[in-house]
């Protein structure tokens, strides 16, 4: 049995000792508080309980014996007098010895055989040691219990204590320039007087440093402390699923704050069974391509600069570029368009998708295409990223990195739009400065090369919504790379400056739904500044920067377009309908061809969006009548349709339709955007 | 106080007068005591406002706001309250109030519900003051955006101080961020 559990069991029985001990003495002197009775009759079989579990006999058996007595005071067969309590107090010295002398490592300084043996038959025995409360006294004293919430509040006080320093700090140059604008005499000593200040100053920060760290251990807990069930669930996993698999841990000893191992955990918990399911093969199939019977999953934690990295890997099959896309292909989580576009690298990353998986077969642990998504959303909030490698055939690897903790984060301060913000270090990958003839066209987006590979180019101000500044033409502009899982993005900012630990606060929950920030630090002029979460800039990137951007002046000013939906199913009518009014459209629906072409002559449409397949009159045959009337030969005309062959993409478009969007890879993006490029 | 006698100084005369007064002011102030709502009173889009002090926390001169991105315009930023951070917001529109310009006499009231505190700006604060409340007269005839968060309006002698519903104003999913 390792030390360890002893350790922790001498802790708790130190617990049910001390209100063994105190409740015993209020007993004596009230014998009929049956639910004190009670409340001691649990301290000591739990104790017994634990005792067991680690092995420690001698112990279990002197509790058991004073539950038997308690057990008799509940049920009246037993007088609750001096002597009966006497001989419980003895028990409980006794045990204390015991603990005692096992957390130092040392013989107990009692004949314990012999102390059971009378003990078990009720007699008083020879009275312990006087020393042995000393003992335990001493013991004690060296830890004590603290409760979270005020652990919490200290955390809070360090920190603010952090930003009065830096208030402090912040001093220091209009003190210099006081000093510069005053007599020569005063100027001297007032120079002096700010050494002496500036020093004291950078005293005050490293006791500060100090305190804080001190103040963050509180928190902390090794990750072993989540870590411990891993065997057991690898192990029965395997089991149940014919594998042969060995869990190697390492690095369980780091330390990481309360709250993001709590986070952690169920992360690791899918990894692992992903790893177990999908990654390690059968032992037949192993042993046929030349590896051990045996898998091996290791789970690896380490520090790397202020963040801490978890690995999970596996030596199984690895990760099969070409089956994920199909896959992805197959669960309509891209198109093909898409999925010819993806990388191999990049590829890897659809499984992190929702509604992803490549399991032939859902069971009941994995292959139910949720999983991953829910990781990388878990991985976001507690501000870490995520990797992913592999090698086909040979072994798959997914990285986290953790900050140690959410209460202090390091940050690269940049101003943007007028104000400050405050970006998570462990998302910006570089800064650099651009000029306006590095920034290229693609598409209907503005890239960069960055280190040879081409980033997407924006301005962080007008995705925030804010005023944008008027940089000088040809003068290079300030930029940061950022990097989210695989994906990386450039945005400019008016300046950087520099990076800062900043104590991150809450903004309260009249601001529990904001998008772009989680949270604010406070300055070292006493202003906040806001902590920007980078996940929700790449969300807003990637579906549009424009939109982000449009202000409600700017959506009312807009004309209001004129849809016609046509399709026979009320599901996907209904669905269109409610994607196009929430963007701003009017839209009027129509069930058959038939009664598109009534309603398209009735009133006046600037988009007409239609379905194939439908009874009576098709979508093409709708878009030739439609073509054929003067008033819709210009009108941009949308087949969304579940057929996805080239035939009918291409008697789509010879009938005249603009754009054909397949019903499988439909989403409301890709429908909107469609529509918003074609009316311009 | 006058004197009663312009022969001379009628000692008995002034002091039962006194004592008059001063039974009749204590009435008063019994008589009072029961009809009077504390307020903290202020004045929003040159119009003078109240709400029942319970709500207020206190009230500051406006510090740096700081913008957030993507939120309601009725959020015009955020301020550091001792190391809190919480939201200033300007309700004018929400009442279909002009919205002069805030100068030097602007201040912040910090309001408090049971799941936040937040902050109103306003043109200038005046105090607390007790309202008469027999004074009261309900919201009634207002526009719907109007008549959602105010109570009605108190008849005062410097003219009518409006009750706003500060509950209401406060329970508000205009006022939450992402909620509109």
């Amino acid at each position: 049995m390792g030390s360890r559990y002893i350790e922790i069991f001498c802790r708790e029985a130190e617990e049910h000792l001390a209100s063994l001990q105190s409740g015993l003495l209020v007993l004596e002197r009230n014998p009929s508080r049956m639910s004190l009775l009670h409340e001691l009759l649990r301290n000591a079989h739990t104790m017994k309980g634990s005792a067991r579990m680690v092995g420690l006999a001698d112990i279990s058996a002197i509790t058991h014996t004073m539950e038997e007595q308690l057990k008799g005071m509940e049920r009246g067969e037993r007088a609750v007098d001096a002597q009966a309590i006497d001989l419980l107090l003895k028990g409980a010295d006794a045990v204390a010895l015991i603990t005692a002398a096992l957390a130092k490592g040392e013989a107990p300084n009692l004949d314990v055989e012999r102390f059971i043996a009378e003990y078990e038959k009720g007699e008083a025995v020879r009275p312990v040691q006087a020393d042995s409360r000393e003992t335990q006294a001493e013991h004690m004293s060296e830890t004590v219990r603290a409760n979270v919430k005020t652990l919490d509040a200290l955390v809070n006080l360090v920190g603010e204590m952090i930003i009065n320093k830096k208030r402090l700090e912040a001093k220091l140059v209009p003190l210099k320039e006081i000093a510069g604008a005053s007599p020569p005499g005063l100027q001297q000593q007032l120079l002096e007087f700010r050494r002496e200040l500036e020093e004291d100053v950078l005293y005050l920060d490293y006791l500060i440093q100090e305190l804080h760290g001190k103040a963050m251990g509180l928190r902390m807990l090794p990750v072993r402390s989540i870590s411990d069930g891993f065997d057991r669930l690898v192990r029965d996993l395997a089991q149940q699923l014919g594998k042969e698999v060995r869990l190697e841990t390492a690095g369980q000893g780091i330390e990481m704050d309360r709250v993001l191992l709590e986070g952690l955990k169920p992360m690791l918990i899918h990894l692992l069974t992903n790893a177990v399911c999908h990654g390690i093969e059968g032992p037949d199939e192993r042993v046929a391509a030349g590896k051990t019977r045996q898998g091996v999953v290791s789970v690896n934690a380490r520090h790397e600069g202020s963040l801490v990295v978890v690995e999970v890997r596996d030596d199984g099959r690895g990760m099969d570029a070409q089956r994920i896309r199909d896959a992805a292909l197959a669960r309509g989580v891209i198109d093909q368009r898409e999925a010819e576009l993806l990388t191999d690298e990049e590829a890897l990353y659809l499984t992190l998708r929702p509604g992803f998986s490549t399991a032939d077969i859902v069971t009941d642990v994995s292959g139910r295409g949720v999983g991953m998504d829910v990781v990388k959303k878990n991985i976001e909030r507690v501000k870490g990223n995520l990797a992913l490698a592999t090698e086909v055939g040979l072994w798959s690897q997914v990285t986290l990195q953790l900050p140690l903790t959410l209460s202090v984060i390091e940050a690269l301060i940049v101003d943007c739009g007028g104000e400050t913000f405050a970006l998570p270090i462990n998302y910006v990958e570089e800064i650099l400065k651009v000029r306006p003839r590095d920034i290229s066209t693609l598409g209907a987006n503005e890239v960069i090369k960055v280190r040879g590979a081409t980033t997407p180019f924006y301005t962080l101000s007008s995705v925030l919504g804010l005023p944008q500044r008027e940089a000088a033409e040809n003068a290079p502009v300030a930029a940061v790379v950022l990097k989210l899982c695989d994906q990386r993005i450039a945005c400019t900012v008016d300046a950087h400056l520099g990076n800062s630990e900043v104590v991150v606060k809450g903004l309260g929950r009249q601001f529990k739904n904001v998008r772009f920030v989680f949270g604010a630090t406070i300055m070292g002029d006493g202003n906040p500044a806001l902590i920007l979460n980078v996940p929700d800039l790449f969300e807003a990137f990637s579906s549009g920067s424009r939109a982000a951007a449009r202000s409600d002046g700017e959506q009312l000013k807009k004309k209001v377009y004129r849809v016609l939906v046509v399709d026979d199913s009320i599901t996907t009518r209904t669905m269109e309908q409610s994607i196009l009014v929430t963007h701003g459209f009017a839209v009027v629906t129509a069930v058959s061809g038939e009664d598109a072409l009534e309603k398209s002559e009735a009133g006046s449409f600037d988009l007409i969006i239609s379905d194939v397949e439908m009874p009576g009159m098709n979508g093409f045959e709708l878009t030739r009548a439609l073509r054929a009337a003067e008033r819709y030969r210009e009108t941009p005309i949308i087949i969304v349709s579940s057929l996805s062959r080239d035939e009918d993409k291409r008697q789509a478009l010879q009938a005249g339709a603009q754009a054909y969007i397949v019903k499988g890879a439909f989403d409301q993006g890709m429908l909107l955007e469609t529509v918003e490029t074609l009316l311009g | 106080m006058t004197v009663a006698n312009e022969d001379g100084y009628d000692i008995r005369n002034i002091l039962s007068q006194m004592r008059e007064e001063y039974w009749q002011g204590l009435e008063e102030e019994e008589s009072e005591a029961k009809e009077v709502l504390d307020c903290l009173v202020f004045t929003l889009g040159g119009e003078r406002y109240a709400f029942e002090t319970q709500y207020a926390c206190e009230v500051i001169r406006i510090p740096k706001l700081i913008r957030v991105p993507a939120v309601q315009s009725v959020i015009s930023g955020i301020f550091n309250l001792r190391g809190e951070i919480t939201a200033a917001m300007d309700i004018r529109p929400m009442l279909g109030l002009s919205q002069p310009e805030i100068g030097a006499t602007g201040r912040i009231l910090v309001v408090k519900s049971e799941q936040f505190a937040t902050g109103v700006i306003c043109e200038a604060a005046h105090g607390v003051q007790a309202l008469f409340l027999d004074s009261f007269e309900p919201a009634a005839g207002l526009s719907a955006a109007r008549q959602q968060f105010i109570k009605g309006h108190f008849n005062e002698e410097e003219g009518s101080v409006i009750l706003l519903d500060m509950e209401a104003l406060l329970c508000s999913p205009e006022i939450m961020v992402g909620e509109v």
